[in-house]
């Protein structure tokens, strides 16, 4: 009797049962003659034969991929079948979107559909999961990257995309988007910048002061398990009223609403985790060393800036990194009280019914949150080398 | 010279020294021996201004510490610890050179002061550009040993070194600090609770216990006559005299002439070494000779046991 084939990669037999189930039983493309109709959902099945079958194809690869033995084998494999998953999809979106574009009123919509979105999400899962087990250099992972990033542009630019409504929000949107973008990287990092500037006098207290350091964690605490709406709203009456009282602030343009009190909200949201991780890094300096540092005759400045900052450093890294991809993520529903951002778009979209441009606030913000992930654990891995 | 006048530092309510007095002449290969708690750190980094004496004060060559500045102090003196204390993210040439570095050093000056380290201590090479946590323990205290020596200071403290080092490690490191000693004439200032250890290498020695000095005076004179019964008991109580024999090279009691016994031991071992080879071979005498090989006298069990001014 012949034996069974061992699985030797789970993750790609999940992920293959989770692209076929959804595939089988959601639709790919939803055709619609306006925003507010629900239109037909159309399945895979029925898009252009050339690309959905280089979709499957890369599907059926991750399957059989799982049984494979070699882990380089696994690892180029999957990035292959994910390469082929994630082009069959987005060629085959926007050809099919074309086709049916062709026949429909001018208002009418094809919007991307359950099957489309769990391919895609497939395909980044498997690569993601193929680089980290692959332990690609650091020019390797960008490479890999850049090879999509092209891809997706060149098909973009090729015009592929273009009856998509997906692109058409994009593409009435794109005067703003920019700015937006901008707008919102912007809150991010004010946000940053004060949490800085009030976390590190907060780090120092709490490092000095052991007494201090359990009231200031249980305040930040506090502060931090408020809902981001709550005290967003709750910001709006006293800033509005100071802003009255000092005209240096209204002048400054300071007021209830608008980016000021959504940068003081995303900083004191900032505060709780950037002052846990600055403390715990200066903490966790090995008392031996910064005593040998003092006995040998190094002032306090120098030790500071010699040993205790580059042994601290990883710490302080992964506490900016959290909070920056927190901020990422909060600055999206600053939009609520008139501080713009991408979040501007989500709430626009979820306001008309668009869930198109939905997306084309809440991919960006996500994308944002991902390359911030990316560029801190690159730093870190520098600020790692030696210790 | 060091002195210390009076000194007591209290940490909250409880005295760590309390009226604490010692002169440490230069040159000396000083101990500081006592149990846990007793307050031997404490004197030893009050000698580097790590610690602020409560009451008293501590010069160095006739000199209060307290009118240099604490850094330039301490510069000026090695100081070694139990763990090393390696900056882990500095390559162990960094390390060793950061003294050197705090001073201002030519390059080529700290290049040729590494190289002579480097030899002094047997350092191999190779391991200069490595990172502390890519060393074994002995090879980092080598290199801490070394980072106390780099700017070549006249006196080194050094807190219990060796004690968390495996046995051969910690001897070839005792050999080599002994070696160092004799050969630079630095003054030595070595905090330890091992009494064998302490015996080995000390030319001077300070018994404490509670926050107090028991007893100064050279191991010897320590060993020979215990201040009291905690002294005698922290020298090992029965083991105490079997320690002595250990202070007292053969030379001393042996009787010069001709012999007929067959073993020989050395003129330069200790009685210690002499008893104990009586007992591996069963002789009541054995042969003294020297370095050469020529018969020098006899050494008979009852010299030792009726052994008398062993000083």
């Amino acid at each position: 009797m012949a034996e069974m084939p061992k699985v030797h990669d789970r993750v790609l037999l999940a992920l293959f049962s989770l692209g076929l189930a959804v595939v089988f039983s959601g639709g790919f493309l939803n055709h619609a003659p306006n925003r507010l109709a629900t239109g037909v959902a159309y399945p895979l099945s029925q898009a252009p034969a050339l690309e959905a079958a280089v979709a499957m194809t890369g599907l059926c690869g991750l399957a059989l991929l799982s049984f494979a033995k070699g882990q380089k084998l696994r690892t180029f494999g999957t990035t292959l079948a994910a390469a082929l998953i994630l082009w069959g999809s987005l060629a085959g979106a926007g050809h099919f979107a074309a086709i049916l574009m062709q026949t429909g009123p001018p208002a009418a919509r094809a919007s991307l559909g359950p099957a489309f979105w769990t391919l895609a999400g497939v395909a980044i899962l498997a690569i993601v999961d193929a680089v980290q087990r692959g332990s690609f250099s650091f020019l390797a992972r960008v490479g890999i990257g850049g090879a999509f990033c092209a891809g997706f542009f060149l098909m973009a630019a090729a015009g592929d995309f273009d009856s998509l409504s997906l692109a058409r929000e994009f593409w009435n949107n794109r005067g703003i988007f920019v700015s937006e973008l901008l707008h919102h990287l912007g809150l991010v990092c004010a946000a940053i910048f004060f949490a800085l500037m009030i976390g590190a006098p907060l780090t120092v207290l709490v490092l000095r002061k052991k007494a201090a350091a359990g009231f200031v964690f249980a305040s930040l605490g506090i502060l931090q398990t408020i809902p981001s709406i709550a005290l967003f709203g709750v910001l709006i009456a006293p800033m509005s009223r100071l802003s009255e009282l000092l005209p240096l602030l209204r002048g400054l343009g300071i007021n209830g609403t608008g980016p000021a009190p959504a940068v003081l909200a995303l900083t004191l949201y900032s505060l709780l985790p950037l002052v846990r991780g600055f403390y715990t890094g200066f903490s966790e300096v090995a008392i031996e060393v910064k005593d040998a540092a003092a006995a040998i005759g190094f002032g306090w400045r120098r030790r500071f800036i010699e040993v205790e900052l580059p042994l601290a450093l990883p710490a302080l890294i992964s506490g900016l990194r959290v909070v920056t991809i927190q901020a990422i993520g909060l600055a999206s529903v600053a939009a609520l009280i008139g501080a713009g951002g991408l979040g501007t778009f989500i709430f626009q979209g979820i306001g008309q019914y668009a869930l198109d441009l939905v997306l084309v606030g809440a991919i960006p913000v996500i994308l944002l949150a991902l390359l911030a992930n990316f560029i801190f654990e690159m730093l870190l891995g520098l600020a790692r080398r030696n210790l | 010279m060091i002195e210390l006048c009076n000194v007591s530092r209290n940490f909250g309510p409880t005295p760590a020294v309390a009226d604490f007095s010692l002169k440490i002449e230069s040159g000396a290969f000083f101990v500081l021996i006592g149990p846990s708690g007793c307050g031997k750190s404490t004197v030893l980094r009050m000698i580097n201004a790590m610690i602020l004496p409560d009451k008293g004060k501590i010069e160095i060559h006739g000199q209060d510490i307290r009118e240099t500045e604490p850094e330039k102090l301490r510069r000026g003196i090695g100081y070694v610890i139990q763990s090393a204390g390696l900056f882990p993210h500095w390559t162990a040439a960094d390390n060793i050179l950061a003294v050197p570095r705090l001073l201002k050093w030519s390059p080529s000056k700290s290049a040729a002061r590494l190289d002579a380290l480097v030899a002094m201590l047997g350092i191999d090479p190779a391991l200069l550009k490595r990172y502390p946590k890519q060393l074994s323990g002995g090879q980092q205290q080598r290199i801490g040993v070394a980072r106390a020596l780099a700017a070549d200071p006249d006196i080194i403290l050094m807190d219990e070194p060796f004690a968390a080092l495996d046995p051969v490690s910690r001897v070839a490191l005792q050999h080599e600090i002994s070696g160092i000693h004799a050969e630079s004439g630095k003054t030595i200032v070595f905090v330890t609770h091992d009494m064998d250890e302490g015996l080995r290498l000390a030319t001077g020695m300070a018994v404490m216990n509670n926050g107090r000095l028991i007893q100064a005076g050279t191991p010897a004179s320590i060993l020979l006559a215990p201040a009291d019964d905690f002294v005698r008991d922290f020298l090992g109580g029965e083991a105490l005299q079997l320690r002595l024999l250990d202070l007292v090279p053969v030379r001393k009691l042996m009787k010069p002439g001709k012999t007929r016994a067959t073993e020989t031991i050395a003129a330069e071992a200790s009685l210690k070494s002499a008893l104990n080879l009586m007992l591996a071979s069963r002789r009541m005498s054995l042969c003294v000779a020297d370095e050469s090989g020529a018969r020098l006298g006899e050494i008979h069990l009852n010299d030792i046991v009726a052994r008398r001014d062993a000083r």
